[in-house]
């Protein structure tokens, strides 16, 4: 199978499933003029589905090699664990906050990602952390999650 | 004129230009922060402007919404991650040159494409503002309608492998838009029990996940095989050649963010979006968009702070925000007893004036400090890649959070940045599905509005000569390539495969 037949299997299976939970929707009381709350997802649902089709047909552009994009490498195991540790943020933010998950993140990915040297990893880490808590917390007054330890050590 | 020349006078008050200073520094600062946009930093800094007098604090205000037009596009350049929801289609060109090791160039020719548009919008806004409200204020939903159906008929051509490809992300995107509560009949839609989806999905964490987490996990991934070089060169700015190559783009996305800036609830996102497209149509260089294209800078550029000014009319002529951000200017300006509206004009000239000659200098300002700076800004692109794009990482997930407070939205960012990063692997673009998205709620409330004013009979948007223009130029514009096509097939045999 090619890239767009499997894309666009994947955006039919999208626009059948975006379909059939139309039919979860709670009713509407007859007599309502104009379109109801259905009908508009329901034939978006039937031109994605359309679209999908001809995607799936389409035949392959015709590029010069040298316009070609080179293919997309395989991801390697590093490429994994940095997808790993972009899914493990919001955990990790729960219990130590943001920003010290934002402290983390930057040491263990920039450490995954290739760089060797633990005192530049930790001085940005450091830096970035500071400026972020400066900017958006004493500035712009916003609130960011404390996680389970801030809420311990600060009470907030 | 004497009002005109009493605004203009304001220019020469130190204290009302060190407002626009500081104003347009501000500006430039938060548009380049994803999460906290122009209208936030406004209504964050409303309450300072009470004591400030209503010049200043008009002209303070005003510089802000200028100038974070153009911060957001900084980050759209350098990281891909725009600053701004208007600035998602400056990425689009601007990212890729600064790939090339051309981030100065996109940086200093988008300071220069923001300040033209930027004057353009208020000059005419000067001289035609209440021309131009009566002419927005002839929109109704049928014309909307026609309107957003030409803006996603756009789609087709901006950016990605194939125009199918672009139409089914930004049905995509209107099916995105969906989710959420139904305006008309209060009936949840796509939520399954899920407060947060209630609401609907925020556009700000889509916007980020998309463009930003998606760059960043597509870095990841070829992190190890090709990681992208920059060029030490990245700290030069555009000269003639190419502000020759960029004068139609500039001069094209001017006049179209300013019409569309005047139309009520339509914003500098959608100017931007189809100023990027037009660029694109009317470029002698079409080849180029998609590889990091300078016009694709420009256009887009132009057009989105040229809605600013052109968003201005509705607000200050007839009392409706244009957008967002103009909504809460309107704020300001009630709570400094001016009332907006047509006797504006009559009753409060040298205020009005005062406004339009205070955009003018911010723009100016952001300029000369965007010509500046550019070299300053360029030097993020020689930052090493493992510093860098963890940091835009977490800067994303606070840029989701930020808006809303909700953890909600940075599920939704880091969902978005998942399609972001399939859409990049398979092909598709991004900027279809954002422009969708923007348009959904638009799209169905005007269509379901025209529908009942035209008693369910599709046949009454026959009657309306606006609605009836956009929707032949639509069909037209999706047609005729088609066409032409086809005819090319069958005039040079063997043409299709080539």
């Amino acid at each position: 199978m090619t890239v767009n037949q499997v894309s666009a299997a994947l955006i039919g299976l999208v626009a059948v499933s975006a379909f059939a939970a139309t039919w979860t929707f709670d009713p509407v009381p007859p007599g309502l003029p104009g379109l109801g709350a259905v009908e508009f997802p329901r034939l978006l649902c039937g031109l994605l589905l359309a679209l999908a089709l001809l995607l799936a047909f389409e035949k392959p552009k015709v590029v010069a090699p040298e316009d070609a994009e080179p293919p997309a490498p395989r991801i390697d195991a590093r490429g994994w664990l940095i997808f790993a540790c972009c899914l493990a943020f919001l955990p990790v933010m729960a219990v130590i906050g943001l920003l010290g998950a934002c402290a983390v993140f930057l040491v263990v990915v920039g450490r995954l990602w290739g760089e060797t040297r633990w005192f530049m990893l930790l001085a940005v880490a450091v830096g970035f952390t500071l400026s972020a808590w400066l900017v958006f917390i004493k500035i712009f007054r916003l609130t960011l999650p404390d996680g389970v330890v801030g809420q311990m050590l600060f009470g907030v | 004129m004497d009002a005109f020349l009493g605004g203009l006078a304001i220019l020469t008050d130190p204290y009302v230009m060190l407002m626009v200073l500081l104003g347009t520094v501000l500006g430039i600062f938060v548009g380049a922060l994803p999460g906290i946009s122009g209208s936030t930093t406004i209504a964050l800094l409303l309450p300072l402007t009470i004591s400030m007098g209503p010049i200043p604090a008009i002209c303070f205000l005003g510089a802000i919404y200028c100038a974070a037009n153009f911060g957001g596009s900084i980050t759209a350049i350098m990281v891909n991650a725009p600053g701004d929801p208007s600035a998602s289609a400056t990425a689009l060109e601007g990212f890729k040159m600064a790939e090339k090791g051309q981030a100065g160039m996109a940086l200093g020719m988008s300071a220069i494409a923001s300040a033209i548009g930027g004057i353009f919008s208020v000059v005419v806004l000067i001289f035609a503002a209440p021309l131009l409200a009566r002419a927005a204020y002839s929109f109704g939903p049928p014309e909307y309608f026609a309107l957003a159906l030409f803006g996603l008929s756009m789609c087709a051509a901006i950016g990605g492998d194939s125009p199918l490809k672009n139409l089914i992300a930004a049905t995509l995107g209107l099916l995105i838009a969906t989710v959420g509560m139904d305006l008309t009949t209060g009936v949840e839609r796509y939520a399954f029990g899920v407060m947060e989806l209630s609401d609907g999905i925020g556009f700000v964490p889509v916007l980020i996940g998309l463009f930003a987490v998606g760059e960043m996990l597509d870095q990841a991934a070829r992190r190890a095989a090709d990681a992208k070089i920059i060029a030490l060169d990245a700290a030069r700015v555009p000269g003639w050649p190419e502000m020759r190559k960029c004068n139609r783009a500039i001069w094209l996305g001017s006049a179209i963010g300013t019409f569309i800036g005047a139309l009520p609830a339509l914003g500098a996102t959608t100017a931007a979006l189809i100023g990027y497209n037009e660029t694109r149509r009317w470029s002698k260089t079409p080849e180029e968009f998609g590889k990091g294209s300078i016009e694709g800078v420009a256009g887009p550029e132009a057009a989105n702070n040229a809605a600013v000014g052109g968003s201005m009319v509705p607000t200050l002529a007839l009392g409706i925000p244009g957008s967002a951000t103009t909504a809460i200017i309107l704020a300001g300006l009630i709570v400094q007893g001016v009332r907006p509206g047509p006797h504006l004009f009559t009753e409060q000239p040298t205020l009005l004036y005062a406004v339009f000659a205070s955009m003018l200098a911010a723009n100016v300002f952001y300029l000369v400090m965007g010509l500046t700076m550019a070299k300053f800004f360029a030097r993020i692109s020689l930052i090493p890649n493992a510093f860098l794009w963890p940091a835009v990482f977490a800067l994303s997930v606070i840029g989701a959070y930020g808006p809303n407070q909700s953890v909600g939205d940075v599920m939704v960012m880091l969902v978005a940045g998942v399609l972001g990063f399939l859409f990049r692997r398979a092909g598709f673009s991004p900027a279809p599905l954002i422009m969708g998205l923007v348009l959904g709620a638009m799209v169905e409330e005007t269509l379901k509005q025209s529908l009942i004013i035209f008693g369910d009979d599709l046949t009454g948007f026959l009657g309306r000569p606006i609605a009836l223009v956009l929707m032949v130029v639509t069909l037209a514009g999706l047609a005729l390539p088609l066409a032409g096509r086809l005819l090319r097939r069958k005039i040079v045999p063997g043409a299709a495969a080539g």
